[in-house]
């Protein structure tokens, strides 16, 4: 038989062109994301400056977070002295180093408090969601239970036994702020635990923890770093209002929250001592919800809209 | 509908058995003991009369004793005295309509707020307006409620003079529903209501898209109805449905940040009450205020379910 005159076109022409994956696709989305960029950049700067507030302190501001100056409370900011460029408190103190070091405070625990909450939610969620049975139903009754607790209120009787420091805070929001992020790991995992490929994988004999890391978490990474950044945001505010209430981070230790604790006596005296502290949160929380807003769309640009920060409710 | 409410009521019973084992647990597991609480350190209380008022309250008896006692006394509202020297029910019952009346109102200007930018977004998809939506969407967000309250005390009532800066009436005056409590209102309402407005726009603007692409849309375009029409006759009444599924989860809002907004505006509301309970230490009516919000919770999240097996009947079926 001679070979047909008419040649097969191959995908060849298409397949010259290297492929792209998952991973540098999105990349690839983010970088000429202005937006997400942007954000990225201030929260990179915000952490650079949080880490090196020490050095800043003693060699730029030369002022440490406790120093007081009686004869400078109530300073409007000025550019003559670097410690008070961003004016001084009530009782003399540099603003800006206070800032400085609450950055610290803030970050850590949003960070820390972020990671125990997507541990425990992830854990939970995949667990509940692919053994189903009597676990799954204790797992939702958690759910239900913990989120028809105010959680301010129960933070603020949990602050009243016991004394919390920024480590032991962190880490207890973070264990009363993981009802989304297994909800999410939940459904996901319902979805995937009887698609072929999982079948496949039990049939040769996997282990349960094995299908659950190598096979279904890999699916809901994406979807996890995304509610990550909106759950750092979501505990830095946590933090605050418990702290600018007074059941947080305690004083002389500044947090962005504890430095508004006072402020019915700043009205009058220093509105600079309100907005300073105000927008330093405000901007971070709002960079790292376009950050979360950015890669869902860099992961999958079909979930436009559909997680995130546009969709849930406050994590208060 | 009587199986459905006996359902859902139902269904309450381990939510409401979870909120207790962990308040109860909380109390118990804290490193302060409540002899030592209740008589402070007292040099002329001896270790007898210490041990006899231990025996008396039931601190000896077995922890699924003591709990069984806490359930009992729950049910009956008995939440011990507070350090008001009154019940702490009692101190709770005066406070609550102060909050629910905030609640309420900031809930009703949300939705007035939210519905015709959710609407308008979701018809004018990728426009300026929907762009400008989901901006101001995201930074309500990422605004703590107590810096925007702030915010307003300091430009509205210390700068401009338009409000009062806190408090519920002028001093002399007492009054629920009169002007003098609307104009004392106006700035926990307004601060109180953003929480929805952060997100019942994007939750509608969802819908509207969604109910858009539908066969019956299509249909009532085809047969030459005016757009206006099919927007305000097929579209809005059923993107509108859900705004009832919306009710619970925008209470849970409004009573966390109840604590928030009371304090930033003087408001003697619950949250206000479990402030200043905390900071004085006062343990029954803590754990009777963090109690009693969470009943709350409990009930409106019942009453949200109802509602929405009311206005679309499909939902008691599943």
């Amino acid at each position: 038989m001679a070979a047909p005159a008419v040649t097969l076109r191959t995908p060849a022409a298409e397949l010259a062109r290297p492929s792209i994956g998952f991973w540098s696709d999105a990349l690839h989305r983010i970088r000429h994301d202005p937006v997400t960029m942007a954000s990225l950049a201030v929260l990179a700067a915000m952490v650079l400056l949080a880490a090196s507030a020490d050095l800043l302190a003693q060699h730029v501001f030369r002022f440490t977070f406790t120093q007081q100056d009686l004869l400078r409370t109530w300073e409007k900011p000025t550019l003559d002295d670097p410690a008070y460029w961003l004016g001084g408190d009530n009782l003399g103190r540099s603003q800006v180093v206070r800032v400085l070091y609450g950055a610290r405070i803030s970050l850590f625990i949003g960070v820390f408090g972020a990671l125990v909450s997507m541990g425990m939610g992830i854990a939970l969620g995949l667990t509940a969601g692919y053994f189903r049975g009597w676990w799954d139903d204790v797992v939702v009754w958690l759910v239900t239970t913990l989120s028809n607790i105010p959680i301010l209120f129960l933070l603020i009787m949990i602050g009243l036994y016991f004394r919390l420091d920024a480590l032991s805070l962190s880490i207890l929001i973070g264990m009363l702020g993981w009802l989304g992020i297994a909800n999410f790991a939940r459904g996901q995992t319902i979805a995937l635990r009887d698609r072929e490929y999982v079948q496949a994988a039990r049939s040769v004999g996997a282990s349960a923890p094995r299908i659950m890391l190598r096979h279904i978490f890999p699916n809901i990474v994406p979807l996890m770093i995304v509610l990550a950044m909106v759950d750092i945001g979501g505990i830095i505010l946590a933090e605050s209002a418990l702290s600018y209430l007074g059941f947080g981070v305690q004083p002389p230790q500044p947090s962005w929250g504890n430095m508004l604790s006072g402020a019915t006596a700043f009205y009058f005296k220093g509105p600079h001592l309100i907005v300073v502290p105000g927008v330093a949160i405000t901007v971070t929380v709002l960079c790292l919800y376009l950050v979360g807003d950015g890669l869902r769309d860099a992961f999958d640009p079909r979930l436009r809209g559909s997680i995130g920060v546009s969709h849930g409710g406050r994590n208060e | 509908m009587g199986r459905f409410i006996a359902r859902r009521l139902v269904q309450a019973i381990p939510t409401i058995f979870g909120i207790m084992v962990i308040t109860f647990a909380l109390t118990r597991l804290s490193p302060s003991d409540p002899v030592t609480i209740m008589l402070g350190n007292n040099p002329d209380i001896t270790e007898e009369d210490r041990a006899e008022l231990r025996q008396k309250l039931g601190l000896n008896d077995p922890i699924p004793v003591q709990f069984a006692r806490f359930v009992g006394d729950t049910a009956r509202l008995d939440f011990g005295t507070s350090s008001h020297k009154r019940p702490a029910i009692e101190v709770i019952g005066e406070r609550l309509p102060n909050s629910l009346q905030l609640s309420v109102a900031s809930l009703l200007l949300a939705i007035v707020v939210s519905v015709p930018l959710g609407l308008i977004a979701g018809v004018k998809r990728g426009r300026i307006a929907d762009q400008a939506i989901r901006g101001v969407s995201v930074l309500l967000h990422a605004v703590p409620l107590f810096f925007l309250g702030l915010l307003f005390v300091l430009v509205f009532g210390v700068g401009l003079g338009w409000f009062p800066v806190g408090s519920m009436n002028v001093i002399g005056e007492s009054c629920l529903f009169c002007w003098d409590r609307v104009w004392h209102m106006a700035g926990p309402v307004i601060i109180g209501a953003t929480g929805g407005i952060a997100f019942i726009p994007r939750v509608l603007r969802t819908e509207v898209l969604e109910i858009l692409g539908q066969d019956f849309v299509r249909t009532a375009r085809s047969k030459g109805l005016r757009e206006r029409v099919v927007l305000a006759r097929h579209v809005f009444r059923n993107a509108l449905i859900p705004i009832v599924t919306l009710f619970g989860g925008i209470l849970t809002i409004l009573l966390g940040g109840s604590v928030i907004i009371e304090q930033v505006f003087n408001w003697p509301g619950l949250g206000r009450l479990l402030f200043d309970a905390a900071n004085s230490k006062d343990y029954p009516l803590v754990q009777a205020s963090v109690l009693i919000g969470s009943l709350l919770l409990v009930v409106s999240y019942i009453l949200r379910d109802l509602a929405y097996a009311w206005v679309d009947p499909r939902i008691k079926a599943g």
